[in-house]
């Protein structure tokens, strides 16, 4: 198989690879417009994204759409989220993975300790920003506590999603070569899986 | 510039409701019929098209009851909550005679506002997605006129002024209550929001609830948490995390596969 046509490892269905990019485009959209109100210094981001008042408009419909299209990705990934014994001793030595020397840590399956532990942050923050923000869509309306509460936890929990995504981001382009492709046309070569998800390789 | 303000001395109010015309005339807004609800009380809160309430707190004391009038509008604070959570550049600005006015065309009707006031004065319209409060009546202090509601108060209720000597006239005010009797006459002016540009001589400073007005106000501890804190959080994540991946990959570079035997 050296020559010719490489062989091609399916690593995301065709169903798996929407669900992802709906989520990011609506991700992209809710955290643009998001970070434009939170701070005067971002405020260029609202001018870009069509002014103020549209970004007041359809931010918290871009966070709903976010959070339904998270749903689906949740029922289609969860089972396969949970942290084994072996993801734990992952993450402990995940420094060793984060400074590129890998020997010794234990063998990643189909996502690894850090995919994981993304897709559980993703999870919960959207649920935190959900309902936050379903309180701060119309506060005329909304108990006064529960504004107050909910000014403080929705940026809160969106620097916690923001900040997993910007990592997220780089280890799916620039940091692991091959992932972007994966996610994108749907396979991987037989030296990416082997390197980065033998146990998933193996399988196979 | 002079720092104005409004003097509202609640022991003098009859309850004529004329500022609240005054206000609705001048500011060009329609009066909407509101609930009936019992009371003396015009509406029983502030509208969008409504800005300024005096309200009829009904009080009763040995028996009797009494009411404590208390004007309800925009406090027009020094370090105002409201301007505080604003994230619309200009949508509220402090003017340079001290009073905070809402610049409509500015706003973009996120409400965050209505969150920072203490007072809960701000008010969302349903059908200009705009909020609107009292604005001192900005174009009448512009060319040196009085806001609407002074410039009608039958009983000098109500009065406008340099805010020092008006604050100094407030506690001359409350001293000359306290020597008639009135052992807890004081002046409302809450340091919790830096100070107002409006503020109260009440007969009972002690209880400002009875007015209808909150007891040591100030701007949310979440709001400030929010935009202190928890901003300086999100800035060191938002440019760590871009910097620090970026310094990442020029430290340890990509993670390249290794080919597999037999493929």
């Amino acid at each position: 198989m050296s020559k010719g046509t490489e062989r091609r490892i399916a690593r995301f269905s065709v169903t798996e690879r929407t669900i992802h990019w709906m989520a990011a485009i609506c991700f992209l959209y809710a955290a643009l417009t998001g970070l434009a109100l939170w701070s005067h210094k971002l405020y260029w981001l609202a001018w870009v994204l069509g002014g103020g008042s549209t970004v007041r408009g359809l931010h918290p419909w871009g966070g709903t759409f976010f959070a339904l299209v998270l749903g689906f990705m949740f029922r289609q990934w969860a089972s396969q989220m949970g942290l084994d014994s072996e993801d734990k001793a992952w993450l402990r030595h995940a420094y060793r993975y984060a400074t590129n020397e890998e020997e010794g840590l234990p063998e990643v399956a189909r996502f690894n300790g850090g995919q994981k532990m993304l897709f559980w942050l993703q999870s919960g923050s959207t649920l935190v920003l959900l309902a936050s923000g379903l309180v701060l869509w119309w506060p005329e309306l909304m108990p006064r506590t529960l504004l107050l509460a909910a000014v403080l936890i929705h940026p809160l929990a969106a620097i916690a999603s923001i900040g997993g995504i910007i990592l997220h981001i780089y280890m799916g382009t620039a940091a692991v070569p091959g992932a972007f492709r994966g996610m994108i046309h749907g396979w991987v070569s037989p030296g990416w899986a082997a390197s980065h998800h033998p146990k998933w390789y193996r399988a196979k | 510039m002079m720092h104005v303000a409004k003097l509202i001395d609640t022991t003098l109010c009859i309850g004529c409701k004329a500022c609240e015309v005054a206000c609705q005339q001048w500011n060009d807004q329609e009066y909407t019929l509101g609930t009936f609800d019992g009371s003396y009380q015009t509406m029983p809160d502030l509208a969008p098209n409504f800005w300024n309430l005096i309200k009829f707190n009904e009080y009763e004391r040995d028996g009797k009851l009494s009411w404590l009038m208390a004007k309800y509008q925009c406090m027009h604070c020094v370090a105002p909550g409201c301007l505080k959570a604003c994230p619309a550049p200009g949508a509220i600005v402090t003017l340079a005679n001290g009073t905070v006015d809402f610049a409509q065309e500015n706003c973009i009707g996120c409400g965050y506002c209505i969150t920072g006031c203490p007072f809960d004065v701000p008010r969302l319209s349903n059908t200009t997605k705009k909020v609107y409060k009292c604005s001192l009546c900005s174009d009448r202090t512009a060319v040196g006129l009085e806001p609407a509601c002074i410039k009608t108060c039958p009983t000098n209720c109500l009065t406008f002024g340099e805010r020092d000597a008006l604050l100094h006239g407030a506690e001359a005010r409350a001293q000359e209550l306290r020597a008639d009797g009135h052992a807890e006459a004081g002046v409302y002016n809450p340091a919790g929001v830096g100070g107002t540009h409006v503020f109260y001589v009440l007969a009972n400073a002690a209880r400002p609830e009875d007015y209808g007005l909150p007891k040591d106000p100030s701007v949310p501890w979440t709001v400030r948490l929010w935009k202190g804190p928890v901003k300086w959080l999100g800035t060191m994540v938002l440019v760590g995390g871009i910097l620090g991946t970026f310094f990442h990959y020029v430290r340890y570079g990509p993670k390249e596969a290794h080919d597999v035997e037999g493929d």
